[in-house]
């Protein structure tokens, strides 16, 4: 099964490893037809299609568990809604055939929007030319120090819309932006202080673009 | 949540801590409700592992005219965030601050969380000293182990509760919330409280002193107020309140379960425990209240692991039934039941492997001290041939670590005691190597704990003089050196927390000083090590003129008044001297359900074990 779910509000300072305890117990709550591991230990199956980072929302989310037996999607959506908080809920559940790539495979981009204190109209005039930019290069930091990476090709399409900045980052093996990497760039380019900001993971989308759902 | 808090949260660690919103946490509607904060005085994963706040959190939502919310301290990155952006610090639930509330209720769990005490209150906005509390400031209760000994927290503190607090918390907050309603003045509601049993008011209550500094009496200044306070207990564990429905939290607690308090009381009197003597008599809950209970928990948080929770749990005396049902019940929903490793016998083990359950994480064994001789002294029913015979049924079913607990600095401990610690580790060792190679699992690894023995107020120890600092450190070298054995490592810890600790455990009014001035220098969170700052408490005693030593190194007198004997446990006084001269004698004292040992319970009708 899959599920789509939302991480909203205070939600979105739960780390990815308590969510997804909190979701394993959740369904575990639910009485639903979970699978688990072989083992001494064993341990609910559940994957999460890319992990949130702390601070950021996400209004639709990806997991997928296998079950032990088929169960119809309103069902499960509504024994599991009736045991998950507000703010954490699911919003819609696929039943999967047994071929179906895992979510986390079909993964390439997701959109995002960022929702910045403060200057939002000099992010705007300053967007066009900040994309224009053959290669953007950024400090990254791994596990063995920093190193310099280009945003650029990993950012897919950006525009200010309705108060917010869109984006449409690239999320992939290969290479993920981040967006507070973007935020942080456009603004070194803009030379503005970096505001405040909220920011919300919309879709999680597919080689084709299209939402891991929609399979 | 305020656009500030919510820029703050976003720069500390571990922000869920804060947000509250768990599955099961309740908020209710402030309007006409008496309204209370359970003020845990550590930081949320400890305060989500304790039981008790969960029990309290049930007991007070479950009446209508209460209502409970949660708090806990802050680490340093908000502490300082809240100090910084002037917000006070709140309730999980409704986010108000602490100052809001009726009455704002901290547990006493351990000494070293007083500091926490004082930051909580000041952040909270709530005036440190209940005397300069106004009428509208919330009521300050306290409760737990180390309410036993109030003293050194009297001018913080309005009221204490001594005792279970299953029934009594609804009753101080009706006093509390009923004398506001009908307009009382704050001393006058602070009487009323005193007149609820096992309730003590120190503002109530005046100490004088001799020359040599000792106590000279407790003299009440109410002719309302009783001396001493007697405990409160509950009687039918199955009848008193027990959480069915428990907060869970979203960032993981230092333990995350489903927590089952299989039993109150333990009759085995050992002379250094102070629950021991504290939680008397024994209660039982039963085996069916048990299995309803942990079904409506697992319902309701969809937890992994359930423990069961006593202070002996080996002396439960239906515990293969209980193991049994549980197991029964909850095989297909994947949750494992963790029992505390402490006298796993063969019966056990065998009802234990039928279903798997049990996790090989380790045998725990607390012999407590290292020779016969000091365990006859602390009356610790433990022999060396019960200590064989468990690792080696342990090894033989396919442990291989071995954790043994020991304290240093026990009442008569001589350096031969000290090195029998040694000799126990090392047959510990023969008792592996003694099982043919195939027969065992592999990777040996026995740890040895040593932790500073702290005397505590209500037990045969408690006019026994800690060792000194340099005493602890010789002592702590000395098996250093002896521990050096293959496959054996062993554990200290720096003896400075367990000093301070024996000052608190059975100080009197004028360490208030000492901890108010600590507090001023700087201490809290004194318990995470990486901010424990002695040399801040050292100038704390400095400052205040008062002797540590007093407190912590000095042996008390049989006729000296202890502060603490402001309350009545139950246990009696000529029951604990009697229980101290045997242990200077090295006699030991049977557990009690074999025989009255007269402790003192029985002077309250229907009390004890028939």
């Amino acid at each position: 099964m899959l599920v789509v779910y939302e991480k909203m509000g205070p939600h979105r300072f739960i780390g990815h490893l308590d969510l997804q305890r909190a979701m394993q117990r959740a369904l575990r709550r639910a009485g639903l037809p979970v699978s688990y591991s072989q083992g001494f230990n064993p341990h609910l199956l559940l994957s999460f299609a890319a992990p949130l980072s702390v601070g950021i929302q996400g209004a639709r989310e990806v997991m997928e568990l296998p079950l032990t037996r088929e169960m119809p999607e309103q069902e499960f959506l509504s024994r599991l809604n009736a045991v998950l908080p507000e703010g954490l809920k699911a919003l819609a559940a696929r039943a999967l055939s047994d071929e179906a790539a895992p979510a986390m495979a079909r993964l390439a981009a997701a959109s995002y929007t960022l929702v910045p204190e403060d200057h939002l109209e000099e992010l705007a005039a300053a967007l066009p030319q900040f994309l224009a930019q053959a290669a953007i290069p950024y400090q990254k930091r791994t596990k063995s120090g920093e190193r310099t990476e280009d945003l650029r090709p990993l950012v897919y399409n950006a525009r200010v819309k309705d108060g917010a900045l869109e984006a449409l980052l690239a999320i992939r093996e290969s290479g993920t932006a981040k967006p507070e990497q973007l935020l942080a760039s456009l603004c070194e380019f803009a030379g503005l202080s970096l505001p405040r900001c909220l920011i919300t993971r919309t879709a999680l989308l597919d080689e084709r673009l299209v939402p891991l759902e929609n399979l | 949540m305020s656009r500030r808090l919510e820029a703050l949260l976003e720069t500390v660690q571990r922000p869920a801590r804060y947000t509250g919103g768990e599955v099961n946490a309740i908020q209710k509607d402030w309007a006409g409700r008496t309204t209370f904060c359970f003020a845990f005085p550590d930081t949320y994963e400890v305060a989500m592992s304790h039981l008790g706040m969960k029990v309290l959190y049930e007991a007070v939502n479950r009446e209508d005219d209460l209502l409970c919310e949660r708090a806990m301290m802050p680490w340093v990155d908000l502490l300082e965030g809240l100090k910084r952006e002037g917000i006070p610090l709140f309730s999980l639930e409704s986010r108000r601050a602490l100052s809001d509330f009726d009455a704002v209720g901290f547990t006493l769990q351990y000494e070293m969380s007083y500091t926490n005490i004082l930051t909580m209150l000041e952040l909270g906005g709530i005036a440190l000293r209940g005397a300069e509390r106004g009428e509208e400031a919330p009521f300050v209760i306290a409760g737990g182990p180390c309410a036993f000994n109030p003293e050194p927290l009297a001018p913080f503190i309005d009221a204490f509760l001594l005792g279970d607090g299953e029934t009594a918390t609804s009753e101080m907050l009706r006093v509390i919330g009923g004398g506001r309603k009908q307009g009382l003045k704050r001393e006058d509601i602070l009487r009323k409280l005193a007149g609820v049993a096992g309730v003590y008011v120190p503002a109530l209550y005046e100490p004088t002193y001799h020359e040599d500094g000792t106590l000279a009496a407790f003299t009440p200044l109410a002719p309302e107020v009783k001396t001493p306070v007697r405990k409160r207990m509950e009687l039918d564990l199955d009848a008193a309140a027990f959480p069915e429905k428990t907060p869970l939290p979203f960032t993981e607690a230092v333990h995350d379960r489903i927590v089952l308090e299989i039993m109150r009381g333990c009759t085995r009197g050992c002379r250094f425990c102070q629950a021991g003597m504290l939680y008397r008599p024994v209660r039982e809950r039963s085996p069916e209240k048990l299995l309803e209970l942990a079904k409506g928990l697992f319902a309701a948080t969809g937890y992994e692991e359930m423990s069961l929770s006593s202070l002996s749990t080996g002396d439960y005396s239906r515990l293969l039934e209980l193991i049994g049902s549980l197991n029964a019940c909850f095989q297909d929903s994947r949750v494992s039941l963790s029992l505390p490793s402490l006298r796993i016998d063969n019966q056990l083990q065998e009802a234990l492997t039928d279903t798997a359950k049990v996790k090989k994480s380790g045998l725990t064994l607390a012999p407590e001290a290292g020779s016969q001789r000091l365990r006859d002294v602390i009356n610790k029913g433990v022999t060396e041939e019960d200590l064989v015979r468990s690792v080696t049924e342990a090894f033989e079913n396919g442990w291989s670590n071995v954790k043994l607990y020991f304290m240093i600095g026990l009442p008569t401990e001589t350096d031969e005691d000290l090195l029998g610690i040694a000799d126990l580790a090392k047959k510990v060792v023969a008792c592996y190597f003694a099982l043919p190679r195939e027969k065992r699992a592999k990777g040996l690894k026995v740890v040895v704990s040593a932790s500073t023995f702290v005397p505590k107020p209500f037990t045969p120890f408690q006019w026994a003089a800690q060792d000194s600092l340099d005493e602890i450190r010789r002592k702590q070298a000395l098996l250093r050196e002896a521990l050096k054995i293959r496959g054996v490592t062993f554990n200290w810890h720096d003896p400075e927390t367990s000093f301070l600790e024996a000052c608190f455990a059975r100080g009197d009014r004028r360490m208030a000083d000492v901890l108010f001035r600590a507090y001023e220098l700087g201490c809290r969170l004194d318990g995470w090590n990486e901010h424990f700052i002695y040399a801040a408490w050292l100038q704390a005693f400095a400052d205040t003129g008062v002797d540590p030593a007093f407190y912590a190194n000095r042996e008390r007198g049989k006729k000296e008044l202890l502060p603490w004997e402001l309350a009545d446990i139950g246990v009696t006084r000529g029951y604990l001297w009697r229980e101290h001269e045997r242990a200077q004698k090295g006699h030991i004292t049977p557990d009690c359900r074999l025989g009255c040992e007269g402790c003192g319970l029985r002077r309250f009708e229907g009390v004890c074990l028939p």
